[in-house]
């Protein structure tokens, strides 16, 4: 139980309360703490909360930083939604491996997670990914003491690192496990220091806090698709703003939601719970791949796998 | 075998009570260092580990993604039930003016504020981010049930340090004394002067006291019952089997009594032991408890059936899940047996029979009871997140949590905390109430919405009647002039939308060179944010005119317009970009949010919500400062004097 002095005198730090952020850009501090409205200043050079030395090119810092008010109330006029088609997912798994490059995701977790399910023995077994569902009645939600996790105008639900205090209400909260935490220090690549911290892309880390799918609300801003969606091989992954009521697929295809939702039987995963997602399903019938199980299936989360939760 | 009721019988002199009572606070022998010593070694243990914790993540507990609460919440839930025994029996043994609580309530009411302060820092220290503690008062939310628990525990932590205190005030006077004989340090006296307030035994100071004591005791009950269900609530709010129960709330508090009451019986075995006081807490004292221990156990045994049998019974697919792990053969269904026997069926057994129940059988149901019950909290918080509505099963991955060695040793940490805070405690201030014990005053008595989703279905009525032209040919004109070099024809494409026999249709009139063109193929679309969505194809009439269907209620922008695309699919000749034409009609956009400005998820609390833990606050606080004006208004007395 040797501890580095560094990590020491970290720890102390903190033990110490309250103190945080030793910043060079004062920017950070106001950054973490209060509501911080108006453009953060360019940072060229800071010391995170968790203590690493952060030189960014100020620049880029400024052109890519939002606005914390912007970012919480989201874009405004528009509804996202998603819709899975159960029937066209092969359980490729592209989806998932996608997501995790551009979040840069540890290998212990997913943010899109891709289950093999069958409700009984009788009942074929389907792939069921499953994102968060950005919930329009979000239990994460309601329960954050500090207000870390949000609700936008655009239904997106994301979650501010640099508020959230690690108490973890929100993942037991989620009914359906979207949540998950960050366990250690975070071991971001470099590439995910470039653009500053923004709850739009989530990166980089903070150690102690929670994250989950963010529908790519960068993505949306500049007008693409989320990465889910755009690299799905099979075009089962729509995306699209209610408010426009259509939804587009990798393909480049675009339908009307509405109408797509009538005619294919689209449902929301346990809609007896009452938390209303934003994120539909059409039923895998009449399905053109092999079944889970069957010969020339895929394993649903195949690049990576999923860490088995063990004890020390 | 009997045991004799001993009562009030021989009462011995008040200087014996005295020298016998305060003999905890005369120096310690060999024993005593050894046990304050071991207990500050676990103490620093815990403290290693815990910085160890804070340098390195949460990642040293066994906790992981599915499974993120375990040792430290079933501490936190353990010590706040606790202390509940505490304050809640005293209170209520005073309120009822039971003669028998009198060498009970010092210590029921000690290990009430000292099991609040180890629970309360348990949650800090399962937090992931404890440097942030102050974003709960910077930015905290209402909605959240642990905002409850940070208000109903503050309030609940004030309020029984002010009734420990209260009921401690006579005594001072009677300690400043002993302390001077004793030749004690002059900080010590001191400091007994102080908290003593100047009370003497004169009507007006015995006025007050009684005054302030009796408010305390009353209002401190519904705070101690707040308090236990907004810790059920953190669990109950949740949408989780074995959770979301709604008979939560009077479950936690039913067993918060029923541990708090076996660790007083505990803890009392242990001091009339360590300091000899067999004369005061006598084996009346311990039967009266076992009694109220007995109805506790068979109430939380009721409650526990309740829980469980309608689960089981109702069979809901997740509710069986969970009751498969929790109650089936595996290593928490053979805990869960194992607390119903020895935490449950064994103690209710050796205290069933009034004759027959020795002192030995009370404090083994009692230490039995709290092990126990460490237990069950245990296996109220983790097979609950093992088991999922998603099974975890199905992505491949298995979860599991067992207390790592860190969170073994901070566990430890707590318990050693809690004694050590004990026993200084007890070397400080008597643990039996010296002048309760030495009265048999009279005591006083007195007594103590929802998601308004009115959604403005504005239905705005696609304006059939709107009959727009709009000729905005927007990439047509450089397209145009490009190709006028290479002779090919100019389609011209003008797009209206109109009435066609009583249908609501898009039109297009084609035309090159001033001609409609024939037989031309159409297809029309419309811009989303992602993509273009066709509409439908259609071949041009005779006058040019191609037509679809008008989308209607298909939202347009944020002024109501939709932007078509209309491209000419053949004949090739007349194939080029395609023609963008923007027209109103569409449907007006949803506003979102500004519908439910203060749901429970939004950043404003409901006002109903809001008011209401207003006033229950207000309630008590008030109360509060009515016992402290009490207080003043005795220490004035003083001054006067
Ligand atoms: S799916 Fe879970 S994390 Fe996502 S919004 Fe709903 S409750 Fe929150
Ligand atoms: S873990 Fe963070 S986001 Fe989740 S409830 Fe707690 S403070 Fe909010």
């Amino acid at each position: 139980m040797k501890m580095p002095r560094r990590e020491f005198l970290r720890a102390g730090l903190l033990a110490a309360g309250g103190l945080t952020a030793g910043t060079v850009g004062a920017d950070r501090l106001l950054g973490a703490g209060a509501k911080s409205s108006g453009p953060r200043a360019a940072a060229t050079l800071a010391l995170t909360a968790d203590g690493e030395l952060v030189v960014t090119p100020s620049a880029e810092y400024a052109a890519l930083a939002q606005t914390s008010d912007e970012v919480r109330r989201g874009i405004p006029g528009r509804r996202w939604v998603m819709v899975f088609d159960l029937a066209a997912c092969d359980g490729c798994g592209q989806c998932a491996l996608a997501c995790a490059k551009n979040h840069f995701i540890p290998t212990d977790r997913e943010y899109l997670r891709i289950f093999k399910m069958q409700d009984s023995p009788d009942l074929a077994p389907y792939w069921f990914p499953r994102p968060c569902f950005h919930c329009d009645n979000p239990p994460c939600t309601r329960v954050c003491p500090v207000g870390a996790t949000f609700k936008r105008e655009d239904g997106i639900v994301l979650i501010d690192n640099e508020r959230c205090i690690g108490c973890r209400f929100c993942m037991a909260a989620c009914p359906y496990s979207v949540r998950v935490f960050n366990w250690s220090r975070p071991n971001d690549p470099p590439e995910a220091h470039t653009r500053g911290y923004s709850p739009e892309w989530g990166y980089p880390r903070r150690v102690g806090t929670v994250e989950k799918c963010d529908f790519c609300a960068d993505m949306a801003r500049e007008g693409k698709l989320p990465h889910c969606s755009s690299h799905c091989p099979m075009g089962a992954i729509w995306f699209g703003d209610e408010n426009d009521d259509a939804v587009t697929n990798s393909a480049g295809k675009t339908v009307r939601l509405s109408k797509l939702l009538r005619d294919r039987a689209g449902f929301r995963y346990m809609e007896e719970l009452g938390t209303k997602p934003r994120v539909f399903y059409l039923p895998a019938v009449n399905r053109q791949y092999p079944a889970p199980n069957e010969p020339g299936a895929n394993h649903g989360n195949l690049p990576r796998g999923g860490e088995t939760q063990s004890a020390q | 075998m009997t045991q004799p009721i001993a009562g009030a019988a021989a009462r011995p002199e008040a200087s014996i009570v005295e020298r016998d009572l305060l003999a905890t606070l005369n120096p310690l022998g060999r024993a005593g260092h050894i046990w304050i010593a071991s207990l500050v070694g676990v103490c620093l243990l815990a403290l290693v580990a815990y910085i160890y914790q804070l340098a390195s993540g949460l990642h040293v507990t066994a906790m992981r993604d599915y499974v993120s609460w375990g040792a430290y919440m079933t501490n936190f839930v353990f010590f706040i039930g606790i202390s509940h025994a505490g304050t809640l029996i005293s209170a209520i043994l005073r309120i009822t003016n039971a003669g028998w609580r009198r060498p009970i309530t010092r210590m029921a009411e000690a290990i009430t504020v000292l099991a609040l302060m180890v629970g309360a820092s348990m949650v800090v220290i399962d937090m992931g981010r404890p440097d942030r503690i102050l974003y709960l008062l910077i930015h905290g939310r209402l909605q959240s049930p642990i905002l409850w628990d940070l208000v109903s525990v503050t309030t609940y932590i004030t309020g029984s340090f002010l009734y420990l205190y209260v009921a401690m005030i006579p005594d001072m006077p009677i300690l400043a004394r002993f302390a001077r004989e004793r030749g004690r340090s002059p900080r010590l006296v001191r400091l007994y002067e102080i908290l003593s307030l100047g009370f003497r035994e004169t009507p007006e100071h015995r006025r007050r006291l009684t005054r302030a004591l009796g408010a305390m005791a009353v209002i401190i009950i519904p705070v101690a019952v707040s308090v236990h269900t907004v810790v059920s609530w953190v669990f109950g709010m949740t949408l989780r089997p074995g959770w979301h129960s709604t008979i939560f709330g009077p479950y936690f508090v039913i067993g918060a009594i029923f541990s708090g009451t076996a660790a007083i019986i505990t803890a009392m075995a242990v001091f009339r032991r360590a300091y000899r006081l067999e004369r005061y807490l006598l084996p009346e004292h311990f039967q009266r408890l076992a009694t109220l221990l007995l109805a506790l156990s068979l109430l939380y045994g009721y409650f526990t059936l309740s829980e469980y049998l309608t689960a089981w019974y109702g069979g809901f697919g997740s509710d069986s899940r969970l009751l498969a792990l929790l109650a089936g053969s595996t290593a928490y269904g053979t805990s869960f047996w194992l607390w119903g026997v020895f935490g449950l069926f064994i103690p209710i057994g050796l205290l069933v029979m009034p004759s027959r129940r020795s002192l030995t059988a009370i404090v083994t149901a009692s230490v039995l009871i709290n092990i126990g019950m460490w237990i069950k909290r245990y296996l109220i918080i983790v097979p609950t997140l093992e088991t999922p509505f998603i099974p975890a099963q199905a992505a491949g991955i298995t979860p599991h949590y067992f207390p790592s060695l860190v969170e073994c040793t901070i566990t430890a940490g707590a318990f050693a905390a809690f004694l050590l805070l004990f026993t200084l405690f007890s070397r400080i201030f008597p643990i039996l109430s010296v002048w309760e014990t030495l009265e048999d005053a009279d005591e006083a008595e007195s007594k103590v919405a929802g998601e308004r989703a009115s959604r403005h279905s504005s239905l705005a009525p696609a304006g059939l009647t709107i009959l727009l032209i709009a000729g905005a040919l927007t990439s047509v004109v450089p397209w145009a002039r490009a190709s006028a070099q290479v002779q090919k024809p100019v389609p011209r494409i003008e797009l209206t939308r109109s009435m066609v026999d009583s249908q609501d249709m898009l039109v297009a009139k084609v035309s090159a060179n001033g001609r409609p063109v024939v037989h031309a193929v159409v297809e029309f679309s419309v811009t989303r944010t992602f993509g273009v969505m066709t509409l439908g194809q259609d071949t041009t009439r005779d006058d040019g005119t191609a037509r679809v269907g008008f989308p209607v209620g298909l939202p347009g922008d944020a002024r109501g317009e939709l932007k078509f695309r209309v491209t000419i699919e053949s004949p090739s000749d007349l194939i080029g970009p395609p023609v963008e034409v923007v027209l109103a009609g569409g449907a007006p956009r949803v506003a979102f949010i500004d519908n439910v400005p203060r749901a429970l998820w939004s950043s404003r609390a409901p006002l109903p919500m809001v008011a209401t833990i207003i006033f229950l606050l207000l309630c008590v606080w008030i109360t509060y400062a009515f016992v402290v004006i009490q207080l003043i208004a005795m220490r004035r007395l003083k001054e006067h004097a």
